[in-house]
């Protein structure tokens, strides 16, 4: 416990002066928003992969590969592909079309407000969504490893989110991520050679241990997602639901242009698909070392596997080089919770504050000095509003918000982004009928399935994308078509295709 | 700011050129990936006996496609970079520059 809590002190002091240092350089609303577009393609590479990397991976991918082989497997794979999904059709359109939001593309390309206001919507619900179990994560997690309560555990993380962005804006949000992301990979890295040199660098033997310890089932799949149109739809909420995830799309705006917003695609790729990789061996290797009796006694949904295998590795409990192991694992953890819950506020404020306080309640006439005053209440005000959530959401299943935030991500704000991009007739009608459609769907499929009803679900799958995602998009369709032919938006969307091909608005 | 009639005009062309470039790339490297991993889902939903198949001592076909798909990946990310600086970034510039007005 004490060298947890003094590796997380030691943390915490660097992203605190980090904070300092970042404060100082942001003053303008670009700034804030955007750490002024000046990141290099490798600064915001790293900063994705923090921001991809939530707890839910870093811990989550472990636990499941443990205790249910080959499902884990395919949880690790789906964000690396995902990013395929950004980088062929979002990253480089994102950069060149707006500033500092999803509102920003939507009310770029329809120029009205209700289209502006369905943004937000999309924007804010996945957001909440996204941050609601990360904050309740903090609570459960910070508790287990310094022994402080749940309450002022999720008020300590939300304070600490609170300080970075309202302070340092992107700036500091950014330099938390790349902290905790080379934080992150350090650990993956000494976990993997420690994990290779005790199976004598072959990694099949990996899985030759892990057949003859649990048999063959454990290596199919299916023990996890018993389903198998659930396989299916977790595989498109993943691969075209991060893409609509609005945190992650706001980083395309903190570079220069389209080239460095590519590269930063490709040198995330690579990082974190290499950690992604890692975490299936890992999770092999602390169900043939550590055991998976003793990895669900510590915690039912194995979210202790990574620190509990770190524990292994360093010596074991009680000897000093694996309490030292586990605690830096479990800081790394609580890093990457406070890394990407500053993240989710910083992309809610720009929804709030510049997409609906500025340019929907007072139509964009708002002065730059006072625009970023704005954004650090608006900062404030949802970094509370977060921590009451968190500590509401003790003992409850916030499962199935992790399920809705993608679910809605893939199925609202996907479709009405790429037809925003790419479909000349579309509309304010189909960004309003699609946003809707997506929305409800989803929260209502996820909240009638499995994870939030159990055996007494009315529908069959945990996750909904499979039924949501071509609902948002036939809702985006009808709704273009029932709003009629808007002439001048389709005239404009010459202009627009101008902007998002090559990043220079014409006129 | 605002280039005359004639050189917008030459940029709508150039757009439309790029954007024919881009899904000819786009649209063959978006299956690949989509089929790739959809595929693999399907087939670890419907045929778990096949992705049971041994391959190389206990790692089974469904390991080594998820491994292929990581490989998949990175090598698309690598092309697209490729593609996109040699064949997309002239045209895009092209473009931009008529917009400007200080086109040709």
């Amino acid at each position: 416990m004490s060298i947890t809590l003094g590796i997380f002190i030691v943390i915490l002091l660097i992203t605190l002066g980090i904070t300092y240092w970042a404060a100082k350089r942001t003053s303008t609303t670009a700034d804030f928003y955007a750490a002024d577009s000046r990141l290099t393609a490798a600064q915001n590479g790293f900063a994705l992969a923090g921001d991809w990397c939530s707890a839910a991976a870093f811990l989550g991918f472990t636990g499941l590969t443990a205790l249910y082989g080959m499902d884990g497997a395919f949880y690790a794979l789906g964000p690396l592909v995902a990013f395929c999904t950004v980088l062929f059709l979002i990253a480089e359109p994102m950069r060149n079309t707006g500033k500092y939001t999803l509102g920003d593309v939507i009310r770029s390309r329809m120029q009205t407000r209700a289209s502006l206001l369905a943004a937000i919507v999309g924007t804010v619900v996945v957001n909440f969504a996204y941050l609601m179990p990360q904050m309740a994560g903090a609570g459960v997690l910070v508790r287990l490893l310094t022994g402080i309560s749940y309450d002022w555990a999720v008020i300590f993380v939300g304070v600490s989110m609170i300080v970075y962005v309202a302070f340092g804006g992107m700036l500091a949000t950014t330099w938390v991520q790349i902290v905790k992301a080379v934080l992150m990979l350090s650990a993956g890295a000494i976990i993997l050679v420690m994990i290779l040199s005790l199976v004598h660098f072959n990694p099949l033997t990996l899985f030759a241990d892990a057949e003859q310890k649990y048999t063959a089932k454990y290596l199919l799949p299916g023990n996890y997602l018993k389903n198998p149109f659930d396989q299916i739809s977790l595989g498109l909420g993943y691969t075209l639901g991060l893409a609509g995830l609005p945190h992650v799309m706001t980083r395309f705006y903190t570079v220069p242009d389209a080239k460095t917003a590519r590269r930063s695609v490709v040198w995330v790729m690579f990082l974190a698909g290499a950690f992604f990789a890692g975490t299936t061996l890992f999770g092999l290797a602390a169900a043939n070392f550590v055991g998976q009796d003793v990895i669900r006694a510590a915690d039912k949904g194995g979210n202790l596997t990574l620190p509990l295998l770190a524990q292994y590795l360093g010596g074991g409990k009680g000897s000093f080089g694996g309490d030292l192991m586990l605690g830096f694992v479990a800081a790394v953890a609580v890093a990457t919770i406070l890394a990407v819950v500053s993240a989710l506020t910083l992309s809610t404020s720009g929804a709030i504050a510049h997409d609906f306080y500025v340019n929907w309640v007072k139509r964009g006439q708002v002065e730059g000095k006072q625009e970023v005053w704005i954004a650090r209440v608006a900062t404030v005000v949802i970094g509370v509003l977060a921590i009451a959530l968190g500590i509401l959401a003790q003992g409850v299943n916030v499962a199935v918000l992790v399920i809705l935030a993608i679910c809605v991500a893939a199925s609202a704000n996907f479709p009405v982004l790429i037809l925003s991009l790419f479909w000349r007739r579309f509309n304010t009608g189909g960004v309003v009928g699609g946003m809707t459609v997506g929305l409800v769907s989803s929260v209502v499929l996820a909240t009638i399935g499995p994870a939030m009803r159990g055996a007494d679900a009315l529908w069959p799958l945990v996750n909904p994308t499979i039924a949501s995602l071509p609902l948002g998009f036939i809702g985006a369709v009808l709704g273009t078509f029932m709003w009629g032919r808007d002439a001048e938006n389709e005239q404009r969307f010459d202009a627009f295709l101008l902007q998002v091909h090559t990043g220079v608005a014409p006129g | 700011m605002a280039g005359d009639g004639t050189s917008l005009e030459a940029a709508h062309a150039s757009v439309k050129a790029l954007i024919a470039v881009k899904l000819k790339y786009l649209v063959p490297m978006t299956i690949i990936f989509m089929v790739g991993y959809i595929g693999l889902t399907i087939l670890a939903g419907f045929a778990k006996g096949l992705m049971g198949t041994k391959i190389i001592g206990s790692v089974n076909l469904g390991f080594v496609l998820i491994a292929f798909n990581y490989m998949l990946s990175w090598m698309l990310a690598i092309v697209y970079g490729r593609i996109a600086a040699d064949k997309f970034d002239p045209l895009a510039a092209k473009a931009a520059a008529e917009i400007t007005g200080r086109g040709n």
